[in-house]
């Protein structure tokens, strides 16, 4: 593409009109953006992974250049103009495809907190997970995720890195104390599931956790 | 290492407008190349009224409206205001009559290179009301007029007609097709959850793609528009990476390994897929072949990975790695080789992106404690801050031309999304409802 538009570019310094610019970007420019609106799923259905894990691939590679864009004209022939981008619609209120959740908070297990920026456990926050410990070795078949949760500073995708960490932190000194690693998972939220919203410190510290929850029967 | 100059020549008669368009790399991803360049010169373009022509008294200026701020926005051409410079805009017609000739000659004589003008109205029968819509250009320099376009749609596509036009002027004027028409999607709070939106890139007509009731974070588009690739969660429980098809909502898993697994980014091509996964234990960089499902792992150490994002050439990723501490930027090739890093001014920069015309990379840096846009050169030799002040920064996303960013901020209050110009200049507002709206990425140009 690159060596499509330098040709162009110099035949422009060369004194080309510009009424002739559409012929200087990709083909693609002429048979705009629908074409490629019925491949689909060109690459197949959703379930033939080769590898586990792995779900289908749509080809997404093809650009559309300039699309609809026609170039201006001394008589210009009406254009429809369609609502652009297609887009399915969703309904908010639809109940298909809400997640339930299947842990829940528990009163006999304490959250853990951290420092700005750490994933370390502090020798305070040890009591907590002391605490946790003892509660799961007397509730012997309850499994219990840690999510490990930030402030709202930093970036989104670095803070889901950092509340693993957390969360993970928090799982392995209790599986040092003793609970079965099998019992405990981790998941983290980042900073998308805030539990106080203030712009202080105060809150901020609040949302750096690991936050312990059971799983439920169901 | 080669750059080409592309210089857009706007020839008319003896006059010779040159506006340099830009310059493209032909490969090397070190190139600097200015989406904006110093010594680039704006078109001075005056709009001369969208008149009505039988309709509601709203519909000519709104259309105005939209148009004045897609052109403002092109950063291709300088909106000038014509009565300021004394010049009337009465209904000017579609032809070269004596009444516009005046208009004409007035504007070249002020030095406004283009003038724009036309009318739209508003035909309803029983059935449906359908708008018309016609715009015009006149060249000063070439004394010309070059021509114009014929609209029709709905009353609900008006805005939609105002940003094709607005693209055809600077498609005119550049041969680059433009950003009026482009999108942007993100994440907006719904009570505990975030869903996918997506909506037009001055943040009108916002529609809402997910509506799982849990979390979607950080979108990314397909490089042909039609798909979003995204970070979600199966049963709350693991993070993976999902795609949905924007025009049927049909929605797929296409990375569930276990673990974290976040940050995906399609190659240009669309042959690979970059992510980050923590399936391994901590959080990596993985490659995945979206033809074979081959995956191969980019990174290994002790410490996070993540955030991949490609040269425009694909032959080169920007990552994000806190191997030597705090979270700093580094560049590799797209197979895992010649790792180095890229930031030493901080302790803490993170979410870097390439730009389209991979002259710089931007991302956000803390500076005085505070999450801020930081722009740097791929070769670490320049480096600018593009936002000051209090808030927390995230998610920039690069217009398909270059010349502009969005990305969230708190700086108001709750997180919005809010457009920056590529040099720091003219920050734009684009959220304004909602508890909380994040994680904008711009879509490739249709």
């Amino acid at each position: 593409m690159n060596q499509t538009l330098c040709t162009c570019g110099v035949a422009l310094v060369m004194g080309v009109a510009l009424i002739g610019m559409p012929g200087c970007s990709k083909k693609s420019v002429q048979s705009g953006g629908d074409s490629q609106g019925t491949q689909g799923m060109a690459k197949g259905g959703s379930s033939d992974s080769s590898r586990s894990g792995v779900g289908s691939f749509p080809d997404t590679g093809v650009q559309s250049g300039s699309g609809e864009l026609r170039g201006l004209d001394k008589n210009p022939s009406e254009e429809r103009v369609g609502s652009g981008t297609m887009l399915a619609k969703v309904d908010p209120s639809s109940s298909a495809g809400r997640q339930m959740d299947e842990f829940r908070a528990e009163a006999g297990l304490r959250d853990v907190f951290f420092a700005y920026d750490s994933w370390t456990i502090s020798e305070e926050e040890r009591q907590a997970l002391n605490r946790n410990a003892e509660w799961m070795k007397s509730n012997s078949s309850a499994l219990v995720k840690v999510e490990g949760h930030c402030d709202e500073r930093g970036t989104s995708a670095y803070n889901l890195v950092l509340g693993e960490k957390r969360a993970k932190a928090a799982r392995n000194y209790l599986v040092e104390l003793g609970v079965g690693a099998n019992r405990l998972s981790v998941v983290s939220y980042g900073k998308e599931r805030p539990s106080c919203n203030e712009h202080a410190e105060s809150c901020y510290q609040q949302n750096r956790r690991g936050h312990l929850v059971v799983k439920t029967g169901r | 290492m080669t750059q080409v100059k592309l210089i857009s020549a706007w020839l008319g008669g003896v006059l010779l407008l040159a506006g340099v368009v830009g310059i493209l790399e032909s490969g090397a991803a070190d190139v600097f190349l200015e989406a904006t360049r110093p010594d680039f010169q704006k078109i001075s373009l005056g709009v001369a009224g969208i008149h009505n022509a039988g309709g509601p008294d709203w519909l000519g200026g709104r259309i105005e409206e939209v148009l004045k701020r897609d052109v403002k926005r092109s950063l291709v051409f300088d909106l000038v205001d014509l009565p300021s410079l004394g010049i009337q805009t009465p209904d000017i017609g579609n032809g070269m009559g004596a009444g516009s000739k005046a208009v004409f000659k007035q504007a070249a004589e002020k030095g406004v290179s283009v003038l724009v003008w036309g009318k739209a109205g508003l035909k309803e029968t029983d059935k449906e009301a359908d708008v018309n819509m016609e715009g015009f250009v006149y060249d000063s320099g070439s004394d010309e007029l070059v021509g114009g376009k014929r609209y029709a749609g709905s009353p609900s596509v008006v805005r939609l007609m105002a940003h094709r036009f607005a693209d055809e002027l600077v498609f005119r004027y550049t041969g680059e097709p433009g950003i009026a028409r482009t999108k942007i999607a993100y994440v907006a709070e719904q009570g505990t959850a975030r869903e996918l939106f997506v909506m037009d890139y001055d943040g009108y007509d916002a529609r809402q793609l997910t509506a799982d009731g849990f979390l979607n974070l950080m979108p990314q588009w397909s490089p042909d528009r039609r798909f979003l690739i995204f970070t979600a969660y199966r049963n709350r429980n693991t993070q993976d990476i999902d795609m949905i098809e924007l025009a049927t909502g049909k929605r797929w898993t296409v990375i569930s390994l276990g673990g974290l697994n976040i940050t995906p980014a399609l190659s240009p091509d669309g042959n690979f897929l970059a992510f980050a996964s923590s399936h391994e234990g901590n959080s990596e960089l993985y490659r995945l072949d979206t033809r074979t499902k081959a995956i191969q792992r980019l990174t290994v150490n002790p410490s996070g990975d993540l955030s991949p994002s490609w040269s425009p050439n694909g032959r080169e990723l920007v990552f994000v790695s806190d191997r030597g501490g705090g979270p700093q930027l580094f560049l590799m090739g797209s197979e895992g080789s010649n790792v180095r890093r890229l930031t030493f001014e901080g302790d803490y920069n993170a979410a870097p992106v390439w730009s389209p015309r991979g002259n710089w990379i931007a991302y956000v840096c803390r500076t005085h404690k505070e999450y801020k846009l930081c722009v740097i050169s791929p070769d670490g030799q320049k480096r600018r801050q593009l936002t000051t002040g209090p808030g927390v920064d995230d998610s920039p996303s690069w217009s398909p031309d270059g010349r502009h960013l969005v990305f969230s901020s708190t700086a108001d209050g709750k997180s919005h999304i809010y457009m920056i110009d590529a040099d720091g200049k003219d920050i734009e507002r684009l959220t304004f409802q909602g508890t909380h709206n994040s994680a904008p990425s711009w879509s490739p140009a249709s």
